[in-house]
């Protein structure tokens, strides 16, 4: 078999009867549609993220004391770098600025940009802006959020910081940082370190913490060791390590919403086993004539599994691209916030469109196997219809 | 070898709660190749079941069917389909057509699982539909036919997979007159064709055929009379 | 809870096994059911109950079997992705040796390929003669493959629940690269006389195949997948990743390589299974098992085609070998 006369039954079985499978056509593009919104929007984040750590920096060295980050003596920027292998070494400021007692949060960065070889991300993020001007008096770059929550409070042009010591500090916003370019800076603010001293109130000689550039990755772990041997308090923290807490946090995420898919995925599969038995009894009587025409058990086990099988790749395709449609066109409105869960500032996060082998074959294995799996038993059950049904 | 249907002491019994029901027993029959053979008997007598089991639709309890050289009665369920695809038609008493396929569709049935080009079938299909007379309906769905026009219909997917063995249950028992002489007019188109018939009936009609046929008495599962008429 | 289960790859592939096995255990009841009462010259109806009950394992199975094969890639693409999440690992290679699960488990996973293939096809000839021939010792096999699908999904759910995401493992470098003085291959054997080998053994098989000595090609496809693993990892590998000291089964899969390995993979135990089921269904059965051959044959080749040409195109465009 399997030639043209089957393919025309095939059809024939598929759309001759319109609204037998129609049900169990759309309830399984939902279920699609549901699964790959989900992960394809995780995936992208995926991607956002992977796209992230690649500039991040190879080892980051900081300062714990009972638990609680602090900041950390400058003299240990010249112990690291007597390490082989480590090629550069930049203190770095950060912390959040918080607007009010009970306000939102900024995320300030600062490095030294008259380091020559100042940060890479910084660097490219800050593109073809003027370093000079941006340096010169008291600048900052923001996120798209930062802006947007600025403007809402009537900040055009400048935001005023207050200082540990209480002063105002005036900063200029000379620019906005595009949705687009990435993600996990929405809610961030760069600035010259020295302005970032001041509004935190970090001596000259200390840091929040340091980043390493270490060439060779096959020493990073190594050198961590190294690192953490000097002094009691230090903690090195290397891109894998952070890969892996990014990982973990969308993964359960991921792994939370899969835990209810599951329960949905069940009631389908009872629903599909219910519908399927239903529709398969009313044709018993059919499927025993073809029996006593030579239609054998395999003959019809083919048909209806070829059946089963188109019902599960039509919506299949179909459910996928509605979602593709859905994450990537409309930017999956409310599903993202899942995901997002960042009560702090609105951050309108662009999915960039990726398509991968694990996203399509994990909906496939995830929606098809339970499918078939739910309809075998009454395929099986009408494929052995007696012949013997015809004589009656 | 002439014979294409031999039957050696067949028994066919059902067993419920117990107690065991004998709807045949003892039956030994041949049939001749080209031979049309009529099986008399009121409801009940068994004909039906042993129509079924020349068909291999219905496996019997014990004895030996051999039909066109193959010992049908013990052969695992592919077999047994192809051989009954491809060397059996079947006329059933209620038609047994798919409502909703059209007539060329209910034709095409039988020829679905035997692995022939898109061509050949529809070759097949136009030529049974001619044989039957029915080609001027072939789109129609089969529930909107009439009771002589389903009949056709039957008649040709009986004849779609060109079967030497054609077997007839109760065929003119919902017919009026004109479409039973009708039924009697294709049989001995088919007669003449040399197809082997076998009908199972207790119509008068097929009493006084316009060929020569041999008639088989059932009672309450035995064969009881042959005789020859034409 | 553990990180390496929230994963969605991980939760999928251990659902989709779990089902699987669901699946199999009417169908395993149904077959120790049948194996005693099975009397193919009985007329009695209980004897056509069964012939139907028999086509519900089948049916069951060869949809198993379809998904098992798909779920073998779909794991190892699943813990060759979770290299993020196990500390040292690079690849599937230092994942699958992170707890003392994981080289069971691969190992279980090809050889229920293997039973699959054999059962599919002493199934094939079994529903092709007239009598059913076979079929007692298709079900025996099935209830083989069940006991090891048992075995498999304990040490599924073991395997991943063990994976310590706090634990370093090796990477593959250290795992399967030559250390000092310790030869990796086996009967001691250096590089060169691996591939000679290598090459006499497929020779042994085309030879086989060609005068029809079903045996000797059983026997010669065993030492090839043998010796294949070994020239894959110790010496084509070094090719597809151009680098003399990488050598590692599971890096190929990744698509910097362009999912290479799965090819390679593929049409080894493909063809090496599809071989060995084929000449075991010939000096068993008696059977003519044509079709069968040619196709797992043509596979052989294929993989041997591939993986020679991988030093031979770095020969021509680079003038070296490794």
């Amino acid at each position: 078999m399997g030639n043209r006369t089957f393919a025309y039954f095939l059809a024939l079985s598929l759309f001759g009867e319109k609204g037998r499978h129609i049900s169990t056509v759309l309830l399984s593009i939902l279920i699609v549609f549901l699964l790959s919104s989900v992960l394809f929007i995780s995936s992208s984040l995926h991607s956002v993220i992977e796209n992230a750590l690649r500039e991040e920096p190879d080892l980051v060295v900081q300062r714990v004391e009972a638990g609680r980050l602090v900041n950390l003596p400058l003299k240990w920027e010249e112990e690291i770098l007597s390490i082989r292998g480590v090629s550069k070494v930049t203190p770095r400021i950060w912390g959040r600025y918080f607007t009010g007692v009970k306000g939102k949060s900024f995320l300030v960065i600062a490095v030294d940009f008259l380091d020559e070889n100042s940060h890479k991300t910084l660097e490219k993020l800050i593109g073809e802006t003027e370093l000079k001007t941006f340096l010169d008096g008291r600048h900052m770059i923001v996120g798209y959020a930062v802006m947007e929550w600025m403007k809402s409070h009537f900040y055009k042009e400048y935001y005023n910081f207050i200082g540990r010591d209480g002063e105002i500090k005036k900063m200029k916003i000379s620019k906005v940082l595009p949705k687009e370019d990435n993600a996990l800076f929405a809610d961030t603010i760069i600035m010259g370190i020295e302005s970032a001293r001041e509004i935190f109130g970090i001596s000259e000689d200390e840091a929040t913490d340091l980043i390493l550039d270490i060439p060779n990755d096959a020493e990073r772990d190594f050198i961590a060791d190294k690192i953490s041997s000097l002094h009691y308090d230090i903690r090195t923290i290397s891109k894998k390590e952070s890969r892996a807490a990014y990982d973990r946090m969308f993964n359960f995420k991921g792994g939370f919403f899969l835990s209810l898919f599951c329960v949905v995925l069940l009631a389908f599969v009872l629903i599909l086993y219910q519908r399927y038995s239903q529709v398969y009894s009313r044709e018993k009587r059919q499927i025993g004539i073809f029996r006593a025409l030579g239609w054998s058990m395999g003959d019809v086990l083919k048909l209806k599994f070829l059946e089963t099988l188109s019902v599960v790749t039509g919506s299949y395709i179909i459910g996928v691209s509605i979602a593709y449609i859905y994450v990537y066109i409309l930017g999956a409105p409310l599903l993202k916030n899942i995901f997002m869960g960042n009560g702090n500032l609105d951050m309108e996060l662009i999915l960039p469109p990726v398509l991968d082998f694990s996203a399509l074959s994990s909906i496939f294995l995830l929606y098809a196997l339970p499918f078939i799996a739910a309809v075998l038993i009454p395929v099986w059950r009408i494929s052995v219809s007696d012949p013997k049904e015809a004589m009656l | 070898m002439s014979y294409i249907i031999e039957i050696e002491d067949l028994q066919k019994h059902y067993d419920n709660s117990g107690e065991r029901f004998h709807a045949l027993r003892d039956i030994d029959m041949k049939v001749r190749r080209g031979e049309c053979v009529i099986l008399k008997g009121i409801s009940g007598s068994g004909k039906t079941t042993l129509l079924g089991i020349m068909a291999g639709l219905d496996h019997p309890s014990s004895g030996k069917v051999v039909v066109d050289g193959e010992a049908i009665a013990k052969l695992p369920d592919r077999h047994l389909s192809r051989f009954r695809g491809k060397h059996i038609g079947m006329i059933f008493q209620h038609y047994n057509l798919i409502e909703n396929f059209s007539v060329r569709e209910n034709v095409m049935v039988p020829l679905v699982p035997m692995n022939l080009d898109f061509e050949e079938v529809e070759r097949r299909v136009r030529e049974s539909m001619e044989v039957a007379n029915i080609s001027h309906k072939a789109s129609m769905s089969a529930g909107r036919l009439s009771g002589g026009e389903k009949q056709r219909t039957a008649i040709a997917r009986a004849l779609a997979s060109d079967p030497e063995i054609i077997l007839c249950d109760e065929p003119t028992a919902n017919l009026d007159r004109a479409n039973s002489e009708r039924f009697v007019e294709i049989l001995s188109k088919l007669h003449d064709m040399g197809k082997s018939i076998v009908i199972a009936t207790h119509d008068p009609i097929f009493d006084h055929l316009p060929f020569e046929a041999r008639v088989v008495h059932m009672e309450d599962g035995r064969v009881v009379e042959e005789g020859r008429e034409s | 809870m553990n990180p390496i289960l929230l994963d969605t790859q991980v939760q999928i592939y251990l659902l989709s096994e779990a089902i699987l096995y669901l699946l199999m255990i009417p169908a395993f009841l149904i077959s120790l059911k049948i194996i005693p009462k099975w009397d193919f010259g009985s007329f009695s109806q209980e004897q056509y109950a069964l012939e139907r009950e028999a086509y519900l394992v089948m049916t069951i199975l060869i949809f198993a079997f379809v998904m098992k094969f798909l779920l073998l890639p779909y794991f190892v693409f699943a813990i060759d992705n979770l290299n993020t999440l196990v500390p040292g690992a690079m690849c599937a290679a230092g994942v699958i040796s992170a707890n003392s699960y994981g080289m069971p488990l691969l190992f279980v996973k090809l050889f229920l390929v293997f039973a699959l293939i054999l059962w599919m096809a002493v199934n094939h000839y079994d529903l092709e003669a007239k009598n059913y021939p076979w079929f007692k010792i298709k079900m025996w096999i099935f209830i083989a493959i069940f006991i090891v699908a048992s075995v498999e999904l304990w040490l599924d759910f073991s395997y991943f629940l063990d994976i310590d995401p706090t634990r370093p493992v090796s990477c593959c470098s250290a795992l399967f690269g030559q250390l000092e003085g310790a030869n990796p291959l086996p009967f001691g054997l250096d590089i060169e006389k691996l591939l000679i080998l290598f090459y006499l053994s497929w020779s042994l098989i085309v030879f086989a195949h060609y005068t029809g000595q079903t045996l000797a090609k059983l026997l010669a496809t065993l030492l090839f997948v043998y010796i294949s693993y070994y020239a894959v990892v110790y010496f084509f590998g070094t090719y597809v990743y151009e680098l003399p000291t990488h050598k590692c089964p599971f890096c190929m899969m990744q698509k910097e390589y362009h999912y290479a390995g799965y090819l390679i993979w593929a049409t080894l135990f493909g063809g090496s299974f599809g071989t060995m089921a084929a000449s075991i269904c010939k000096i068993f059965l008696k059977v003519d098992t044509g079709k069968m051959e040619s196709l797992s044959f043509a596979m052989l080749n294929l993989f041997t085609l591939t993986v020679s040409l991988y030093p031979l195109v770095y020969r021509l465009q680079n003038g070296v070998w490794l």
